[in-house]
């Protein structure tokens, strides 16, 4: 097995790497930021007897999941409630952040998914992880905490790996 | 809207023994009542009388139906007035006519369809008899009188006007209630023989208080002596005075017992009682009541027992059970406290279960317990649930059939002829408690 070989085979697996890395990262956050938009619609249904639909007027309720601008929630309603609880946290600030969240979500998991200024995006993926960490330190949600230092992790691996990063719109920063 | 209603006469129906006063129960509704005829149009014109605690609950479950439009509403407490009017306001963006005496409102309004009763007790005789008269179609709330004279003053005022006259026993509209009857007691016979009925309303004692008010907002003294209040109390509270309803057991046991009637299609035979001031010393109907009615069916006797307790809710709320020999269906307005059993011994249900009239229920853990003997014990009956729930607000299927009757296109499920006979053996419970004796009912108890 020759040297260049064994390097250009690594090389293809840190750009392999680095790839599922930025979209198991991308994938992530686009969804969660897409989830804030969820909300489900409650319907009644007619309840069928012999095949057939009642006559009497029987309803079965039956919930569809569906998306919509008006149905956004960056931060969740029973987390909120103990937030402004927390003397540390201010409610502007809450408020600001409960709007700015799914939004940021969405357009940094774009931005790492496009390779637009990957390394800039991560860093700012981090912060804001790093910024929802501190607010489940805040209310001792220990499991949360741990589950985020390892999407942490991920980040800092991505990043180190971003200079074998390949098929990216803009490759500054 | 105007309409004028086609009358069947029931004379001979009126004048059969207390065991044909059950034919129209045994009948099924829908066959012998009346709807009104002609041609439907947009809007129907209702006045609201009373606009108390009950005629809210009706004007929102009424602000759910299409082409009604609320042309006056009738209170003697300005308070409620002003609600009223505000209220129907919000909804159809004017403001109706306001009235504190129903005499000035009929006289003053024109060209109204309808109205809906929702006074005192001792005023929905009086109330629904002078709006028939006036020519309109009347849902009133039950209990139909405080007295029996004044129930039957209402079933011969609709008959001589002709026009509907719905009593709001609201569960007669209910599907839940509509399909157990039809499709499960009757179509299917799951119960198999019915030979117990077993109803129940506990209420705590906290949601049996006086009501208060403001003493700012009362009525001046010689309005409530016009309208029958000694005073401002009496007018809050007029449920426990003798004079003006009929007590805890028709307040509350007229649904049920209601519902002990039309499920058997016969009125009882006979009615035991024994009430008493157990905790509301100074109230004048009993604050507790216990009942037995024995009835004859074709399938043979049945006990109805029946309590209404104002000052305990355990035992599992409100509901009416109808225990047969293979099954028992304990039924209520609440969903939840609704729950179907089927005997050991009984038919399978699969079939009924795969085509979709009943669902079965997770089954109950088998308890192991030291303190069972086998012998005493028998096998525990398998849960089941009906299939589906209503989806509206209780009130609201029987206020659609009133205005579907009105515009011709149904038949009253619970006109006051129906209601009558449903109601009339429970004007002889207080009576029987009152004098611990048993009242055997013949017609001159129970018809009209």
């Amino acid at each position: 097995m020759s040297t260049e070989s064994c390097c250009g085979g690594n090389k293809l697996a840190l750009v392999f790497a680095s790839m599922l890395l930025r979209l198991w990262l991308a994938m992530r956050a686009i969804q969660t930021g897409i989830e804030k938009y969820a909300g489900s619609k409650a319907s009644q249904e007619a309840v069928n007897i012999d095949g057939a639909a009642n006559s009497y007027g029987l309803t079965a309720s039956a919930s569809v999941k569906q998306y919509a601008l008006e149905n956004y929630h960056g931060v969740p309603q029973a987390l909120m409630e103990k937030f402004k609880a927390e003397p540390l946290m201010s409610e502007a600030m809450l408020r600001l952040y409960d709007r700015v969240l799914g939004p940021a979500l969405i357009v940094l998991g774009v931005t790492i998914l496009l390779g637009i200024a990957s390394r800039a995006s991560l860093f700012l993926l981090g912060l804001l992880y790093i910024s929802l960490t501190w607010g489940l330190i805040l209310i001792k949600q220990d499991e949360g905490v741990a589950w985020l230092g390892v999407h942490m992790i991920m980040v800092v691996m991505a990043l180190v790996l971003a200079e074998h990063n390949r098929f990216t719109l803009l490759k500054k920063w | 809207m105007k309409m004028e209603t086609s009358v069947i006469s029931r004379r001979d129906f009126i004048g059969k023994a207390a065991g044909g006063i059950g034919a129209g129960l045994v009948l099924g509704a829908p066959n012998i009542l009346r709807a009104a005829q002609g041609e439907a149009s947009d809007k129907i014109h209702v006045a609201l009388v009373g606009f108390g605690k009950q005629g809210k609950v009706l004007f929102d479950a009424m602000s759910n139906i299409p082409g009604l439009h609320f042309q006056a509403v009738c209170d003697i407490w300005d308070y409620n007035l002003k609600g009223g009017i505000a209220k129907v306001r919000a909804l159809q963006g004017h403001t109706p006519k306001g009235y504190a005496d129903i005499d000035e409102m009929l006289a003053t309004e024109k060209g109204l369809d309808a109205a809906i009763v929702a006074t005192p007790d001792f005023w929905h005789s009086p109330h629904t008899v002078k709006c028939l008269e006036a020519g309109l179609h009347v849902y009133c709330e039950k209990m139909m009188a405080n007295t029996i004279e004044g129930a039957r003053a209402m079933v011969r005022a609709m008959e001589k006007t002709g026009k509907l006259c719905q009593i709001g026993h609201q569960r007669r509209s209910n599907p839940r209630y509509r399909f157990t009857l039809e499709q499960l007691i009757k179509g299917n016979r799951i119960c198999g023989q019915i030979v117990n009925i077993n109803g129940q309303w506990n209420r705590a004692v906290s949601s049996s208080q006086d009501i208060g008010y403001n003493p700012k907002l009362a009525i001046k003294p010689e309005v409530l002596a016009r309208y029958g209040f000694k005073d401002m109390h009496q007018f809050m509270n007029w449920r426990t005075y003798r004079d003006l309803s009929g007590g805890p057991i028709s307040d509350l046991g007229a649904h049920q017992i209601d519902i002990f009637n039309w499920f058997l299609g016969v009125p009882p035979k006979s009615v035991f009682a024994s009430g008493g001031n157990d905790y509301f010393k100074t109230r004048e109907h009993f604050d507790n009541v216990m009942t037995i009615f024995d009835y004859e069916t074709p399938q043979g006797g049945v006990r109805a027992f029946y309590q209404v307790l104002t000052t305990t809710s355990a035992g599992g709320g409100y509901y009416e059970s109808f225990m047969g020999t293979e099954a028992t269906i304990q039924i209520s307005e609440r969903s939840a406290f609704t729950n179907i059993y089927r005997e050991s011994s009984a038919p399978s249900w699969d079939g009924l279960v795969s085509r979709g009239f009943l669902k079965r229920q997770a089954a109950a853990p088998k308890a192991q317990s030291a303190d069972a003997i086998a012998s005493y014990e028998s096998a525990a009956p398998e849960a089941y649930a009906l299939p589906g729930d209503l989806s509206k607000p209780p009130h609201q299927p029987h206020l659609e059939n009133f205005f579907d009757a009105v515009r011709g296109k149904a038949a009253l499920t619970c006109d006051a002829r129906h209601a009558f006979e449903s109601e009339a053996p429970i004007y002889w419970v207080n009576p029987s408690a009152l004098s611990r004796q048993p009242i055997n009912l013949t017609a001159e108890h129970l018809s009209v």
